[in-house]
């Protein structure tokens, strides 16, 4: 074989190589982030951001959601909230299967979904905004 | 090494990884450039130098934009896509410069040229989007007004449309050919998302029995799926279009189990689509044309079956590693066995001068563009930006399946791009912004703080 051919056919195979070298980078790059992302402990169901508050808990906290949580000024609830408009128990989460409800517990001003009252056990999907008094809290996935 | 901020700039944050893998990416397309080059020439030369240096020179700004804009977003996608775009430039500076020719001024722009035009464009939409979009409010609250931009768009191509090949596709915009059911496909997945995500828990539990064990969502939650299934076969109809009646439904159907995880619903769904497909095939001249070379491309050799036999024997002809960039492709008498090559066969152009192995590997990068929009999914907050990222790293992978199975003739041929190789504007443009999109909903937030450091006792310091 001539030089010209053996030159050629050896830029052809480095350049398959370094495509194949570039795909097993960016495939180890992948596995580390999922087994980065499997090592973090918080795989909690979801979670609540607080949006909007009178007094406490400030705007910004996150609460990590327990399959049942309980909201209300009642120290013995899951999200304890010092809101004059909110009663001692006021409404409940609950993880069923696929996704979250939220149901008032006979509270005195009522439960809000996006603005709607809660009557019965409504669904709330991820991004849906829960008023509770002057209270507001965003209900967000799990840290994944 | 500590790098501070300038004054009224967020605070710059390297990526390493981008960078190394960027590093890679130019050695790749270095090392094709001058395999194209030698083939050419017959001697060690690199073809079209500065075409490559402006290319890999994009790359580099995009990189360092997203550096400056100290966000923490995706570090593989940028690479990933620049490799696909690279070896789109490559294959456009392989190809008879005249296929596709263009006056801007007193220059004539060859096909390369005008690929590079656009690669930059999209690249530069990519990075801005990236670095600009911080919220995705705009996309989900604005939903119906999207859906009905969209149609709008359709109606327009209808009405205005140029007609190529028998498909109405093409909308004439001064010198520029524009064609809107690229970013129709985007418009689609924006208002999917925000309407399932809206309706997911309903989807999955409110379900009404049908017969036996079937069960489906209530039929007033079924509504948009049905206007989908419209609407894909609406394109079809009317703009002979069927590679993005299939996208668009496939793309729907993966969201819409994302959303419910309802398989059956999906069986139904592709039942549905199929079902309609052949009621298509037997009545439109087109779908039944399309279907027939399909089947038997062989029986009219010379002419509807030519593409699609050239493209086997060009697979054929590349075999495991290929002819080597520029080696391809004999002209048959002065003229191009495959006519659309830039734009439909750019497949099995690569398939005979790389071979299986490149074909493999190029298949792989789409791969991963659809694994990293999965992973930015399953990372998002909340379910509007999880079907979002999954959305539209599907819209890419599904539109590279698509295509890729035509031209192996695994499914009917259907005239779409391949994303980020194929030549053509408005589908890299608007891949650049879906790429942007993903790039921007990826972000990470702002870095956590350092852990300070324990204070070293006073006694040991003097020691």
């Amino acid at each position: 074989m001539d030089p010209l051919t053996l030159t050629v056919w050896a830029i052809r195979l480095a350049f398959l190589a370094a495509l194949y070298l570039f795909l097993a980078l960016v495939a180890r790059t992948l596995l580390r982030d999922i087994r980065a992302a499997s090592r973090d402990p918080a795989g909690a169901l979801g979670r609540l951001v607080v949006v909007g508050s009178a007094n406490l808990p400030a705007v910004g906290s996150v609460f990590l959601l327990d399959a049942i949580t309980t909201l209300g000024r009642d120290l013995g609830s899951g999200v304890v909230l010092d809101d004059a408009f909110a009663s001692a128990r006021h409404a409940m989460l609950t993880f069923r299967g696929r996704g979250w409800y939220v149901e008032d517990l006979g509270s005195t001003n009522g439960t809000l979904v996006n603005g709607d009252r809660v009557t019965r056990a409504t669904p709330m999907g991820f991004g849906d905004e829960l008023q509770i008094g002057a209270t507001r809290l965003r209900l967000e996935r799990g840290i994944a | 090494m500590t790098v501070t901020a300038l004054p009224g700039f967020p605070r710059p944050v390297p990526r390493w990884r981008e960078l190394g893998l960027l590093a890679v990416v130019a050695v790749t397309l270095l090392l094709g450039g001058l395999s194209l080059g030698t083939t050419r020439t017959g001697s060690l030369a690199l073809a079209h130098p500065a075409g490559l240096a402006t290319y890999l020179g994009a790359l580099a700004a995009v990189h360092l934009a997203l550096v400056l804009a100290g966000r923490r977003v995706d570090e593989v996608l940028l690479p990933t896509v620049g490799m696909l775009g690279g070896i789109g430039l490559l294959l456009a500076e392989r190809l008879p410069q005249d296929l596709v020719v263009q006056r801007v001024g007193s220059a004539t722009l060859g096909l390369a040229s005008l690929q590079l035009i656009w690669l930059v464009l999209a690249l530069a939409i990519a990075g801005s989007v990236a670095i600009a979009v911080r919220s995705d409010r705009w996309l989900r609250v604005y939903k119906y007004s999207w859906a009905a931009l969209g149609l709008g768009l359709l109606l327009l191509t209808f009405v205005f449309g140029r007609e190529v090949n028998g498909s109405i596709l093409t909308l004439d915009l001064g010198p520029v050919s524009w064609q809107p059911s690229e970013l129709l496909k985007v418009i689609l997945v924006v208002f999917f998302a925000a309407y399932l995500a809206e309706n997911r828990v309903l989807l999955a539990d409110a379900r009404v029995h049908v017969a036996g064990r079937l069960t489906l969502p209530p039929a007033p939650y079924l509504l948009p799926a049905a206007l989908m299934l419209a609407l894909a076969l609406g394109i079809v109809v009317i703009q002979r279009d069927l590679g993005a009646a299939l996208l668009f439904f496939s793309v729907f159907l993966c969201l819409f189990y994302l959303a419910s995880g309802s398989k059956v619903d999906v069986l139904v769904g592709i039942a549905l689509f199929l079902l309609g497909f052949a009621v298509l095939a037997l009545v439109f001249a087109t779908a039944h044309e399309r279907v027939a070379i399909w089947l038997d491309p062989w029986s009219d050799p010379l002419g509807t079956g030519y593409q699609t036999i050239q493209a086997l024997h060009a697979f054929a002809r590349g075999g495991l590693l290929g002819t080597g960039l520029g080696a391809g492709l004999p002209a048959v008498a002065g003229q191009l066995p495959i006519p659309a090559v830039h734009t439909d066969f750019p497949l099995a152009a690569l398939g005979e001068e790389l071979g299986m192995t490149g074909v493999v590997a190029i298949l792989g990068c789409y791969l991963v563009i659809v694994a990293r929009g999965l992973r930015i999914a399953a990372g998002a907050a909340d379910d509007v930006r999880a079907l979002l990222a999954a959305g539209l790293a599907l819209v890419i992978g599904v539109q590279a399946v698509i295509i890729a199975a035509g031209n192996l003739k695994l499914i009917p041929l259907t005239g779409i791009t391949l994303p980020f190789i194929s030549y053509g504007g408005s589908s890299l443009v608007v891949n650049g912004l879906v790429v942007g999109l993903l790039l921007a909903f990826s972000d990470r937030g702002p870095a956590p703080l350092a852990e300070p450091r324990p204070a070293r006792r006073l006694g040991r310091q003097q020691a």
